[in-house]
């Protein structure tokens, strides 16, 4: 380059910046979900490894083919939040629903619940549950299916039909053990079932402050709360606040999907609204809703309020 | 450690020149003056080409009550005056002057027989304006205005901004080090001015040598002064930050430090004020930092008013042609220009040149309200809304969400994973609404 025929750059202040950008925090929210692909792939067989990488294709070439109708660049799809989305999406579905079935989810979060609102940021609600939640209207008895995972064989997954513990407690009064739930030894969607490997990577998203622990404990909290009051009241028809945490999708929605940068609040008081706004939603539909599960709508409803959340909890400017 | 809320935590960079002591540069043959160098009107010049000016002399007196003078640093004979683009783009005229090198260089400032107490307050506060005095840390406010506060305000507390939060600046850490008896002594004219009951001087803890150094001077000094040693974060120097850490004062949105009180003052200000007062010496020469990623040995270098650029690289080791952006002030808020056609002006704390890769814009991407902006910004914004109203020209909307308390120090667009312009939109705003009076 000559400078004296180009000139020096010029641009705006900072001119220094951190080495941080959206890429990098979507592959880091992908290499936390790793334990839990792992895991799932070891308790419900390598057909699982076909659906993550079904969906991964389908959530990306969704993208691109958008990205050029809308003539923008295509590039965007590298940046790692199509395959968060994907991941996220898999983990909800049971295990034995077909790979067509993840394709259609897949592009229906994507074209619907992303692209449609204008791309990356836009999107009111978490694309992945979207996906879910079109899914479970489309196809609710494969959405509700759901096998039992082989810890014995792994990579043999055994095709017995098995109630999820939610279910199982809703409906039957039964309630699994803790431990079955912590190590994920349980009937369930596909990266519901290991609590354990779902904190670790949620710790570590905490540590590098990618995620909100405002919202993450508010929410965890107010389930844990409010489920402790009901099991105190009559602890043969309520489970226990542990077996709330620890079933279901609670976990994985608490650090992956509530926790959704885009689709959350972005002051700390909305934060700590939602959270507890999802723990109430999340109880109230496990308890007395006529589903098992309410995690997927819970966020689905805050991430509508989260608009109107942001407006009414401004920060106060330092001196006004 | 004192400090206060939010901020970011830079790489420093200052370990490139904070050891070596200030060098006094030699005189260029050829000086370049704008005559706007402070924050308000620009100065109105009294000289015209082919006149002969001494050191010293008067070249551009304020124009307005928001201005300063501009004295000639050299003996010489104006050249040209001519319209030219200062750093940030505005236009000024800028007086070209051929110097007296030898006449200059044989001349010496004469200690004046000061008795302070018998120095009105007025004549200091005149000797402050007539020497032009501006503040150095970037601001260039006029400081005899700081000085006098109205009637109905008193001001009984003096912070010396030793801070210097931007990062690769060491000058005023060089003049901490070897000039705080004359920072001193300019305190003690600032307290016969002003009613002070407390003064405090705030230094970040990277400065321990400059910390240790006021410890032990103010023993020497009658003066209710306290050395405030603060935690090392950006922005720790800009005034309301450092008022609040070292005061717990908050400066009221839309309100001055005075009106709390409260008037702040970079050392190299107060140095220039000793200067003034005790040699009778105007507002000529600054200390300014020589740094960057390309230079290999840099430095803090006394430097006349209007010395070029290029002059100055001849005292350093500079790789030009790896230069890709040179910087007047720091990386945070300095100023980007476009060649090295241009000069030191009082506000000028640092020069620095940046590689490639240091100078590279990032590719814009779309915000994913990840709120890091808000996490950062001192004055507890929401810097992401502010960008997007700017971008969707919400003009209404912006003012009420606090636009103009920002004050453009750049953490937000710093931490900002979108590598959104965040600082350069807010900016745009105020000068749209500016402009179109909205």
């Amino acid at each position: 380059m000559d400078l004296k025929k180009e000139g020096f750059i010029l641009s705006s202040s900072p001119h220094i910046k951190i080495p941080v950008s959206t890429r990098k925090i979507m592959f880091l929210v992908i290499i936390t979900l790793l334990p839990t692909i792992v895991i799932s792939i070891l308790y419900f067989g390598l057909s699982v490894l076909v659906l993550y990488l079904t969906a991964i294709i389908s959530c990306m070439a969704t993208e691109a083919i958008i990205k050029l109708i809308r003539k923008q660049k295509v590039t965007s799809i590298f940046d790692g939040s199509a395959i968060v989305t994907a991941i996220l999406l898999v983990m909800t579905l049971p295990p034995s629903i077909g790979w067509q079935k993840v394709a259609l989810g897949s592009f229906i979060a994507i074209a619907v619940a992303k692209e449609l609102f204008g791309g990356l940021g836009q999107n009111i609600f978490n694309p992945a549950l979207v996906g879910r939640a079109f899914l479970a209207a489309a196809y609710p008895v494969s959405i509700t299916t759901f096998s039992k995972p082989n810890t014995v064989f792994p990579f043999l997954a055994d095709s017995v039909s098995k109630a999820t513990p939610l279910a199982a407690a809703k409906f039957d009064k039964v309630f699994t053990d803790i431990s079955s739930l912590f190590f994920g030894q349980v009937g369930g969607c596909i990266g519901e079932t290991s609590s354990l490997t779902l904190i670790f990577g949620g710790i570590i998203l905490l540590i590098f402050g990618l995620i909100n622990w405002r919202l993450v404990f508010s929410y965890l909290g107010t389930v844990a709360l409010l489920t402790t009051i009901f099991w105190l009241k009559n602890p043969a028809v309520y489970a226990s606040p542990i077996f709330h945490l620890f079933s279901g999708g609670l976990i994985l929605g608490a650090f992956y999907m509530a926790t959704d940068m885009v689709t959350s609040p972005i002051t700390n008081i909305g934060n700590f609204i939602f959270g507890i706004g999802a723990g109430i939603l999340v109880v109230l539909i496990r308890l007395f809703g006529g589903y098992p599960e309410g995690v997927m709508y819970s966020i689905l409803f805050m991430n509508a309020c989260t608009p109107l959340i942001n407006k009414f909890t401004r920060t106060k400017a330092f001196g006004s | 450690m004192k400090t206060f809320s939010k901020g970011v935590h830079p790489f420093y960079n200052k370990d490139l020149t904070c050891n070596l002591s200030i060098e006094k540069i030699s005189l260029s043959s050829k000086l370049v003056i704008p005559a706007l160098q402070h924050l308000g009107s620009p100065s109105e010049v009294i000289v015209k080409k082919g006149d002969e000016v001494a050191i010293g002399q008067l070249i551009a007196k304020a124009s307005g009550f928001v201005s300063a003078n501009i004295h000639s640093p050299v003996f010489g004979k104006v050249a040209k005056i001519s319209p030219k683009p200062i750093v940030g783009g505005r236009m000024a005229n800028h007086i070209e002057i051929d110097v007296d090198i030898e006449k200059t260089s044989q001349f010496v400032w004469e200690k004046q027989n000061i008795d302070l107490i018998k120095l009105a307050s007025e004549e200091i506060i005149n000797k402050i304006k007539d020497a032009g005095i501006v503040g150095l840390g970037g601001a260039t406010f006029p400081t005899h205005i700081k000085y006098t506060p109205p009637k109905d305000k008193t001001i009984d507390i003096l912070v010396i901004n030793g801070a210097e939060c931007e990062p690769y600046l060491t000058c005023d850490h060089r003049l901490m080090v070897e000039k705080a008896d004359e920072i001193l002594k300019a305190v003690e004219i600032v307290a016969k001015i002003l009613p002070l009951k407390s003064i405090i001087i705030g230094i970040e803890a990277n400065k321990p040598d400059a910390i240790k150094t006021f410890n032990e001077k103010i023993k020497n000094y009658n003066l209710p002064i306290e050395v405030v040693p603060l935690k090392v974060k950006y922005p720790q120097g800009a005034e309301k930050m450092l008022i609040h850490a070292t005061t717990k004062r908050v400066v009221p949105s839309g309100k001055l430090p005075l009106d709390v009180g409260v008037v702040v003052s970079n050392v190299g200000t107060l140095y220039a004020i000793y200067e003034a007062i005790y040699f009778n010496k105007p507002l000529i020469e600054r200390v300014v930092t020589i740094s960057g990623d390309v230079v290999k040995k840099g430095g803090n270098f006394l430097v006349p008013i209007g010395t070029p650029i290029e002059h100055i690289l001849s005292y350093v080791e500079v790789d030009l042609k790896k230069a890709y952006k040179v910087i007047f002030g720091g990386p945070m808020m300095g100023v980007a220009v476009p060649s090295l056609d241009y000069s030191i002006t009082k506000g000028s704390s640092g020069i620095l040149f940046f590689s490639e890769k240091m100078a590279r814009v990032e590719e814009e991407t779309p915000c994913i309200k990840c709120g890091s902006c808000m996490k950062a910004c001192p004055m507890n914004l929401m810097p992401n809304r502010l960008a997007s109203f700017s971008k969707a020209k919400k003009w209404d909307e912006i003012k009420n969400i606090n636009l103009y308390d920002c004050m453009e120090c750049g953490s937000c667009a710093f931490v900002c994973p979108a590598k959104i312009d965040i600082v350069g939109w807010i900016r745009y705003a105020k000068n749209y609404i500016k402009a179109k009076n909205l």
